[in-house]
């Protein structure tokens, strides 16, 4: 029941959204919906703990623990940008523009309802659905500042994402003929596992790969990334926060959901992820040196970071499948954190160029304070939790006996670092050109960025009991 | 095997007296789509009549090319027709001397000549025309090719009275979805090779924009009537081919009696004059294509042909 | 049994012929110029579409197949071409050229080198199976997924993009009536839905543009690249 709820919630606010009432309403509705949305999360989560899953509809609507990890990223995520946006909606869009806005909160609303239901709905044909949505609701997000630059990238994105998504579409269909082949079980997450030994090899095969390669362009993998620096840096910032902290995550989730079916195989899929992962990590590693948009920056850093999830998730075994998990809950709310500073940084400064912002400090200490933060955090510097993630797939990368794969990874890593803090040192120290006027944050955007902070320091040093048995738990489901 | 002589020169016969009725046909039905009367529908041989008792006029530089070509125009499409069923569904006395490749060639041979003739008489529009004409013919060779390796390959043969007994027997074989899909390949074909529109536009005046009409442009008396006469033998062939091998293989004489040989004569007529109504409502609701984009209508057969095959492939 | 065979036999062409054709109007989509002309293709190839969910539907003596062949109807022969061309400006369909990346004869060549690969991609899977309806459905599914993307890919205007995304569609449907006719109806309904919310939000965003940029050719929309 608690799932109905969770999906109940964003579509009932993104009702309240449209109505043409009081000015304040839209924002407050989302920001209440996505703080209960999380609350119900955190009790869906816990309950997984204790009794394995959560149903509402038996074959339809179910998570296990791996979905209801999934579920409190989107959840978290949705909170932070949702405060988020309060103070940068009313900075962006003008007072008298009251449609607009009202516009902006309900699609925030379906896309935040579109990526709840990836992790909640366990058919795989809903799923694909859902995955799809994920892309026809957002859409209009990333054309949301109007301009022709927007407009591209919106086009860009619907065009391959759909492609992707049509291609998806002709694997999951062969993944169920498989199923009806070996003749038992719904055709759900938990249902494909068990029936995958009677499901003839090529059809997992062929399946798997008309997923990969379909989802994959969701994900941003190396050649058909090409879209998702452009939608990613021209969104709206919190909007840029959910497409590149959790909606490619929760794409990725549908492919790795798919490894423990595929266990069986002689040419596992092990080799293609990390194929795929390694290719995309090291193209993202060198386009991060050159970039001139601060915002394209992080979102090329996505792309690596997928690819290292991605590699991970190709090692196989336990103890790489929850350095996976780890690295994918370490982004999520490393790469949110850092695209809300990106907000900031663009609400201070007013473009996204790299080249012309110098001594943001001197401006404002918040922006620049969260930006630096965010940046060695994104880029894998030890205090922080992306380190963890990546320390703990490099040390499974070499105990399975992947030395030289891993150690290109680990040099696309550092390369990737390089780049990353090479741009932001620029931008956040430096003599400014002139003597600028410093500029406030509205306090909605401090609050936000405040919140979201929390995470990416405590999963550093130390990860919480109960998010340490979910990641367990995750990883054990992967291994079958 | 006298009866069997005597049937194939019938259908030779025949060939060459319906021929210019059926383009007098064609060009009448034209004109009435067009809102205009139209000349009769025997005009074609008053044409070939009047040219035969003119004067011909040969140019100094032409060599024996030129003088040949009206003969081997003339007769190429009488060799083709001697080996096709026109009026008989069984094979007579030449049908084994030449499968449908064997008829193609023997139709090249004559736009061989023809336009050889035409770069010979040193009329700048021939040489233009012909180098045109070449290029559809380039273009349409490989189609041409793979059409009829589909074809024998759906059928398993390429002697064309073989291949016509294959659709009706049994007759689910004529709603074979390859069959279906080689008509419309075929009938894009006989289009550009007959130079019928939207490849070509026969009934156009303008010598810079012909293709295969300026190659007889030199012609006159003799000459001109057998060019004419030869390229509407052609196309009743070509049109014979479509009709009696892919299309609608019945209506054919089965016995070996003379009277069922004469019962197939109107009968034959009857089929050729619905295909030239269809041709006629293909012909006025398209407009000439540009020189280049005669390469995407090829291509187009070309790429139909391969859908039959692959659909055959898949059907196991 | 006989009869029931002769039946059999029967459909098995028929579906055969619908397959064959749907395959030719995927190749239309590369080869045509007009704007306009490419709508009509996809209008038809849908109607093939629901042609072969309905044959596939007296074969299996199933219902639900007939309920898939008229919301197939519905929404991609009536529904989506009315919705684009209403969001889209009339001008956009009355253009007559499309600049391609590459010429049409290139593409169609190319395209065969797809359908090809179409057929090498799904014969491991039949193996499996003796149905004829998926020997044909399944291989002529993955062309018609492949031709779309194709299209997708060299046509630079935004109502073909649209267009060869939906055809994608129709190409996995296609494969997708044979090798799980019995996917639950609820499953079939959101995908009509989605297909349909797909034309919507392309159809819109080819308005804005056109609004911002006085143009349709996405195409030439080419200011985010890496320098």
């Amino acid at each position: 029941m608690e799932l109905l709820v969770v999906l109940l919630v964003p579509a009932l606010s993104a009702i309240l959204c449209v109505l043409p009432i009081g000015g304040g309403l839209a924002a407050l509705s989302t920001v209440v919906g996505c703080l209960a949305v999380f609350l119900i999360s955190i009790h869906v989560a816990l309950t997984t703990i204790t009794r394995g899953h959560v149903i509402a509809f038996p074959g339809w609507i179910s998570c296990d623990s791996f979905g209801a990890l999934i579920l409190l990223l989107v959840a978290f995520v949705g909170l932070t940008t949702s405060i988020f946006s309060l103070g940068y909606i009313r900075r962006v869009v003008p007072q008298e523009r009251e449609g607009k806005k009202r516009r902006y909160y309900a699609r925030f609303n379906l896309f935040l309802l579109s990526m709840l239901a990836v992790p909640a709905f366990s058919h795989l044909a809903l799923v694909w659905i859902a995955v799809e949505l994920t892309t026809l609701l957002s859409v209009f997000l990333v054309s949301f500042e109007d301009t022709s630059e927007a407009l591209e990238a919106a086009w860009k994105y619907v065009v391959l994402t759909c492609m992707g998504a049509a291609l998806a579409l002709v694997g999951i269909l062969i993944l169920y003929w498989g199923m009806k082949i070996a003749g038992r079980g719904d055709f759900t997450w938990s249902g494909l596992i068990v029936a995958s030994p009677d499901i003839p090899g090529p059809f997992l095969q062929t399946a798997f790969l008309f997923i990969l390669v379909g989802f994959g362009t969701k994900v941003g993998l190396v050649p058909v990334h090409t879209w998702l620096p452009d939608a990613h840096s021209q969104a709206p910032s919190p909007v840029c926060a959910l497409l590149s902290g959790i909606e490619t995550t929760t794409v990725l989730y549908t492919i790795i959901r798919l490894l423990p079916a595929l266990q069986g195989l002689s040419h596992g899929p092990g080799s293609w992820l990390m194929a795929a992962g390694l290719a995309s990590a090291g193209t993202a590693a060198f386009l991060l040196l050159q970039v001139k948009d601060y915002k394209r920056l992080f979102a090329f850093s996505t792309v690596e970071h997928m690819g290292i999830i991605m590699f991970a998730a190709g090692i196989g075994g336990t103890s790489a499948y929850y350095g996976a998990n780890l690295q994918m809950v370490a982004h999520s709310v490393t790469k949110a954190f850092c695209f809300l500073a990106a907000g900031s940084t663009l609400l201070v400064v007013g473009h996204r160029e790299i080249a012309s912002v110098k001594g943001l400090i001197r401006v404002s200490r918040p922006a620049a304070l969260a930006l630096l933060t965010g940046s060695l955090a994104i880029a894998g510097a030890p205090p922080f939790a992306v380190f963890l993630g990546e320390f703990s797939i490099l040390k499974a990368g070499i105990q399975s006996g992947q030395e030289i794969p891993t150690v290109a990874l680990a040099a696309f890593i550092v390369i990737g670092f390089c780049g990353v803090m090479y741009h932001v040192n620029r931008m956040v120290f430096g003599p400014p050109d002139e003597e600028e006027a410093k500029v406030r944050l509205p306090g909605s955007v401090l609050v936000a960025l405040g919140i979201s902070a929390i995470p990416v320091f405590l999963l550093g040093g130390y990860v919480p009991g109960i998010l340490e048995e979910m990641l367990r738990l995750a990883a054990a489901s992967l291994g079958r | 095997m006298t009866e069997k002589i005597l049937f194939n020169v019938v259908q030779v016969l025949v060939v060459m007296l319906v021929s210019p009725l059926v383009k007098g046909v064609l060009n009448r039905l034209k004109e009435a789509v067009q809102s205009k009367r139209g000349p009769s529908i025997f005009q074609p041989y008053r044409d070939i009549w009047k040219l035969f008792h003119k004067d011909e006029v040969i140019s100094d530089s032409a060599t024996w090319i030129f003088r040949l070509t009206p003969y081997v125009v003339f007769i190429t499409p009488v060799f083709v027709a001697l080996l096709i069923p026109v009026l008989t569904g069984y094979p007579l006395f030449f049908a084994f001397m030449g499968d449908m490749l064997g008829g193609g060639f023997i139709l090249a041979l004559g736009g061989f000549f023809a336009t050889l003739a035409a770069v010979d008489a040193a009329n700048p529009y021939g040489a233009m025309g012909a180098s045109r004409t070449r290029m559809v013919g380039f273009l349409a060779e490989p189609v041409f090719m793979i059409v009829f390796f589909t074809v024998s390959f759906v059928a398993g043969s390429t002697i064309p009275y073989i291949v016509h007994k294959h659709w009706v027997n049994p007759p689910d074989n004529f709603f074979e979805p390859s069959h279906v899909l080689l008509m419309l390949a075929f009938l894009m074909l006989i289009i550009a090779e007959a130079g019928r529109l939207p490849v070509d536009n026969p009934s156009g005046h303008f010598e810079l924009a012909m293709i295969d009409e300026s190659k007889g442009l030199e012609y006159s008396g003799r000459g001109a009537a057998l060019m004419k006469w030869g390229a509407s033998m052609k196309f009743l062939v070509l049109v014979c081919i479509y009709l009696n091998v892919v299309v609608t293989p019945w209506g054919l004489a089965q016995g070996e009696s003379l009277g069922e040989l004469l019962l197939a004569i109107p009968l034959v007529f009857l089929k050729v004059f619905v295909f030239v109504v269809v041709l006629v409502v293909i012909e006025s609701s398209l407009a000439k294509l540009r020189l280049f984009r005669i390469t995407e209508f090829l291509g187009g057969a070309f790429i139909t042909s391969v859908a039959a095959m692959i659909t055959r492939l898949l059907e196991g | 049994m006989t009869d029931l065979q002769a039946n059999t036999e029967l459909l098995t062409k028929l579906n055969g012929l619908a397959a064959g054709l749907f395959l030719l109007t995927a190749f239309g989509m590369i080869a045509m110029r007009q704007v306009l002309a490419c709508l009509k293709l996809f209008v038809w190839q849908s109607i093939l579409l629901a042609a072969s969910a309905t044959i596939l539907g007296f074969q299996h003596s199933s219902v639900h197949l007939f309920v898939v062949a008229v919301i197939t109807v519905g929404t991609k022969s009536i529904l989506i071409p009315w919705l684009l061309v209403r969001l889209v400006s009339q001008e956009a369909y009355a253009r007559r050229e499309i600049s391609q990346v590459l010429n049409i004869p290139t593409s169609l060549l190319l395209g065969m080198a797809l359908v090809i690969l179409a057929y090498f991609a799904s014969s491991p899977l039949l193996g499996a199976s003796q149905d004829p309806f998926v020997r044909m459905n399944l291989p002529v599914g993955t062309a018609g997924v492949l031709l779309g993307a194709y299209a997708v890919v060299v046509r630079r205007e935004a109502v073909p993009q649209v267009i060869g995304l939906l055809a994608m569609e129709n190409g996995s449907f296609l494969a997708g009536i044979c090798i799980a006719p019995d996917l639950p109806i609820i499953a079939e309904l959101a995908a009509a839905f989605d297909v349909l919310i797909i034309a919507l939000v392309m159809g819109l965003l080819t308005r804005r543009i056109r609004e911002r940029t006085g143009m349709t050719v996405v195409g030439k929309l080419a200011s985010l690249k890496e320098d």
